[in-house]
């Protein structure tokens, strides 16, 4: 099943900021609901764990990202996937930077592709809480760029 | 839960030791032992030394495996081995295709190799000593996958955009053309033709009450396969194990016990079976169980075929006879074909369904998809077919404003035209259609409904009435193979069956059946019990498949309605065998003529009694003739043994595989459902007001039985048309892999059910009797029509066989864009 996401903020940092920012490994997997861990391989990929939980389906999930464009200080896109507890998942995610008065304009959007057990078992409870996880990655980001 | 259902055979059950037994309601000699939890099933099986066994299963529906990792699963205490399908493959042969062509080169194993083509396929097995550290080893292997388009409609693989089988080429399984009568002549000749868009009958499955389990044991000692299983067809099991494992099939012993349901779906567990087995080779010849968890059955053991109808034209005539259909049919078989391509012929054992239209083009199209392979669910590829007739018969009634009673009568077939021939060469022993409307209607209350319904549709409520009229085919023709592969080595039908006397005059009967629930125990006692004029409680039935009771023949098993004709004909023959050599010998006992002799029950017991003299030999006596005391036999008699086997076979020929044309099932049992259902205006739920069933399987056997076997199917079929529906999202994930989800059909769901009877007895079997318990799926068709009654009004047409409060929502919002005349197109000449 999938999850589109997508929506905008502004911070007051230069796109440049915002852009070395979200492709520092180390400061940007940090911001990732229930972080456990990192480890980067080189500068374009690293793998986080994460705890992952949905109602009796709990685990820890390894999941390697890619970090598939990176157009500074326009754009960069990552590319994940990973096996989660009962199920599998892969998840693209892009941020296009738009220099603005007061600093930059993020233009976020992405999609999760969840399949296996996790998706047939918890398929309903998937989407609302994968937005709400997004929306603590967003936030998370909006606070740390602020 | 039921309604009280009037006794099919009126007379009481029979007490005092006399018959006729068949046709007597005598209790099932199953029940003390099931009812009692006395049952054996294959779980209860503990062996020494024995290993279990997990698979680790895809989550992905299409995605090739980059890699598989077992070392840390191996390297866990208690871990004695893990395989992968690449492993299996390399001493292996791939299953039998039953397909021609491109569906030969169709590469199936067990477990996956290479790429996996539905969610839950197996990709890597795990084998420890105990269940627990099984689950948990499975959990340590490490599976790299890369994703792969997936291809979850049918049709949409017809395309050819994502290959699943690029061996094949095409993910095509076969495809051809039945075509009768004159077709462009009828079309051009008629008053009205009915264009109907799209139909689509939904994936669903069975939910038996124990899931599948094997254990294996491939011995090192004597390199035999030993089977303790509940796979419903052995025979058909072992003849893809033995050319899977490379080894001879009388090398392969299968035993089933009690099985706790199968409905056709246990048929196809042979991959399992072979999984196991390789398991239990490597394992040092330990013997490996596998017990199914529901969650595993559900997204992987098998599902039922989906089937889509594509622009139906129906010609009819100026009174709303159906004179012509043509149209185009694509069957979904699932990731791997297994069992198919047979349903793709299987169907056309009820061409016209209760019909008498001799015009018609069926273009059928079947193809694998990225999802569980499908299996001979009950009803198995011929209720997809009767439901889209039955949708024919009630969109077409509704667009010429005629009656769907009415409709049904102008077209069914006449009782005096039986037996009946289809356009394509089947025939239909014997039936009478409008009689057991008539006896529904009755049993209904039809009249008073149809006012009920007048005065709540004032009142704006959505109150609909359908009827379902269905075959259930029964002894199936496997020479139909030869129309899907001229080159199938399968043709007619067989059963056997052993009936002895044993040492000390015990009456023992073995089948080659594997009943699970049809009470196969209580019915071969009474047909033997009727032969030798003795009580049934006197005759002991072996249960259970044993390949080394030397009983079965390659078409054993329970399957496709057949058990009442094709098994107890051979165990009436294996009887009347045994009959004859018992009444030689005490002819020569008793010192007097054959035709002086009467069958019976004396003062010790089980007897042969000379009319003339009064004298007897009980049936210990006779055993002991010639088994114990055998000197005193006379050579004439030397060829008696007492224990006599019989197969009987079906009188088929193989069919014209190029005409299509030729008989290809014996028995057509029928059945006619009415629904009264409403659908609530607030929360759409439709809800079953009332609902008949009439069924006619020509001689009844055992009166309980049969109703028991037409309230269980009437339930499934209720389950299956409001509330099980194997749901797969875009990228094949199946949505309905828990009960909470897939909501089977309980106890508390089913209305009440009124139960009425016709018998037109079959001229094609010994008894009269034909095969049932399918049920034809009739539900399905009568609720479909229901519906269709309480929605047509809102502009809705009833297209899809599932309908539950949330389908009947988006029907009746699409129906803002003109659902009804997008769908369906009325031409007047």
């Amino acid at each position: 099943m999938a999850i589109k996401f997508s929506g905008e903020f502004e911070v007051k940092k230069k796109p440049e900021e915002v852009y070395d920012f979200l492709t520092d490994p180390n400061r940007f997997a940090a911001l990732l609901p229930d972080f456990q861990g990192l480890a980067v391989q080189d500068a374009k990929h690293f793998t986080v764990k994460l705890n992952v939980g949905i109602s009796y389906i709990k685990g820890r999930a390894d999941v390697k990202m890619e970090l598939a464009e990176g157009d500074r200080p326009r754009r960069a896109q990552y590319k994940g996937h990973g096996a989660v507890a009962g199920g599998n998942v892969t998840i693209v995610a892009g941020f296009d930077l738009i220099p603005s008065v007061d600093g930059t304009k993020v233009n976020w959007q992405g999609e999760s592709q969840i399949f296996g057990r996790l998706a047939s078992v918890a398929g309903g409870l998937l989407e609302p809480l994968g937005k709400k996880q997004i929306q603590k990655l967003i936030d998370g980001l909006q606070a740390a760029l602020a | 839960m039921f309604a009280e259902a009037p006794s099919i055979v009126a007379e009481e059950e029979k007490k005092n030791g006399s018959g006729p037994w068949v046709g007597a309601s005598l209790p099932r000699k199953e029940e003390d032992r099931l009812l009692r939890g006395r049952g054996k099933f294959a779980d209860d099986i503990k062996l020494r030394e024995m290993l279990y066994l997990r698979f680790v299963r895809s989550p992905y529906a299409h995605a090739r495996v980059v890699s598989i990792d077992t070392s840390a699963a191996e390297a866990m205490p208690g871990v004695v081995c893990a395989n992968t399908g690449k492993e299996i493959a390399a001493q292996t042969q791939p299953f039998i295709e039953i397909g021609p062509d491109q569906a030969q080169k169709i590469r199936d194993f067990p477990m996956a190799v290479g790429k996996v083509l539905y969610q839950g396929e197996p990709v890597a097995a795990v084998v420890a000593e105990s269940p627990s550290l099984a689950d948990d080893a499975a959990e340590l292997v490490q599976v790299e996958y890369e994703p792969l388009e997936p291809v979850v409609e049918a049709e949409q693989a017809l395309t050819d955009h994502s290959i699943l089988h690029e061996e094949a080429g095409t993910n095509r399984v076969w495809n051809g053309v039945w075509e009768y009568g004159d077709v462009e002549r009828a079309f051009k000749e008629a008053a009205y033709v009915v264009d109907i868009d799209r139909l689509h009958f939904h994936r669903f499955s069975s939910t038996p009450l124990e899931n599948n389990v094997v254990i294996a044991e491939w011995n090192p000692k004597d390199d035999r396969i030993y089977y303790w299983c509940n796979n419903s067809f052995p025979s058909f099991a072992i003849q893809f194990l033995a050319a899977h494992l490379n080894i001879h099939i009388d090398k392969i012993r299968v035993q089933t016990f009690d099985i706790g349901g199968s409905f056709g779906i246990k048929i196809t567990s042979y991959p399992q079976m072979a999984v196991c087995a390789l398991a239990s080779k490597k394992a040092g010849g330990q013997p490996v169980k596998w017990v199914e968890t529901r969650s595993e059955h559900m997204v992987s053991s098998a599902h039922g075929n989906e089937r889509t109808f594509r622009n139906t034209r129906v010609a009819l005539d100026k009174n709303g006879v159906i004179t012509a259909i043509d149209s185009r049919h694509i069957d979904d078989c699932g990731a791997y074909p297994r069992y198919e391509p047979l349903g793709c012929v299987i169907w056309s054992q009820v061409f016209c369904g209760v019909y008498r239209f001799k015009n018609a083009r069926i273009d059928f199209w079947q193809a694998v998809t990225n999802k569980c392979p499908v299996g001979p669910n009950r009803g198995y590829s011929r209720m997809q077919h009767l439901w889209f007739l039955e949708r024919v018969v009630d969109i077409c009634a509704h667009e010429l404003g005629i009656p769907p009673d009415e409709m049904r009568l102008r077209n069914y077939i006449r009782p005096q035209e039986f037996p009946y021939t289809t356009p394509n060469g089947c025939v239909y022993d014997s039936g009478n259609y409008p009689k057991m409307l008539e006896v529904a209607k009755d049993l209904i209350g039809w009249d008073g409904w149809k006012k009920k319904q007048t005065e709540a549709r004032k009142e704006g409520r959505m109150i609909g009435i359908g009827i379902g009229t269905t075959l259930d085919s029964g002894t199936n023709n496997f020479g139909q193979s030869q129309i899907i592969n001229p080159y199938a080595p399968f043709s007619g039908n067989s059963q056997g069956a052993n009936c002895k006397l044993d040492i000390y005059g015990e009456v023992v009967v073995a089948v080659g059946s594997c009943p699970q629930g049809q009470g196969h125990e209580t019915t071969t006692a009474q047909v033997v019990a009727d032969v030798l004029n003795i009580h049934p409680d006197l005759i002991t039935v072996r249960t259970g498949f044993d390949t080394e009771r030397n009983v079965h023949t390659g078409f054993s098993g329970t399957y496709a309605s057949q058990f009442a004709v094709s098994g107890l004909s051979a165990v009436h023959g294996a009887a009347q065998k045994l009959k004859a050599e018992m009444r030689r010998l005490a002819s020569f006992s008793l010192g007097t003529n054959e035709d002086d002799l009467e069958f019976g029950i004396g003062q010790q017991g089980p007897e042969i009694k000379a009319k003339s003299s009064g004298k007897s030999i009980n049936y210990w006596g006779l055993a002991n003739i010639v088994n114990v005391n055998s000197a005193v036999l006379p050579p004439e008699l030397y060829d008696v043994t007492l224990n006599c086997r019989y197969v009987w076979r079906a009188p088929f020929k193989v069919p014209d595989t190029k005409a299509k044309y030729g008989s290809l099932t014996l028995t057509y049992a029928s059945q006619l459902h009415i629904a009264i259902i409403e659908v609530d205006r607030e929360t759409l739920v439709p809800k079953i007001l009332d609902y008949v069933a009439v069924d006619d399987c020509g001689t009844v056997i055992n009166p309980p039985i049969v109703e028991g076997q037409v309230y269980g199917a009437t339930a499934h079929g209720i389950g299956a048309a409001l509330m099980e529906s194997c749901v797969y999202d875009a990228v094949g994930n199946m949505m309905t892999s828990t009960f909470s989800d897939y909501t089977p059909i309980t106890s508390m769901n089913i209305p009440n059910i009124k139960y009425g009877h016709t018998t037109t007895p079959s001229p094609h079997s010994y008894s009269g009797a034909k095969g049932m318990g399918e049920g034809g799926a009739a539900p399905v068709h009568t609720i479909s029509a229901a519906l269709q009654d309480a929605l047509f009004a809102q502009g809705i047409c009833i297209n899809d066989s599932f309908n539950n409060a949330d389908s009947i929502f988006r029907a009746l919002q699409h129906r803002e864009g003109g659902q009804l005349a997008e769908l369906v197109k009325l031409e007047k000449r």
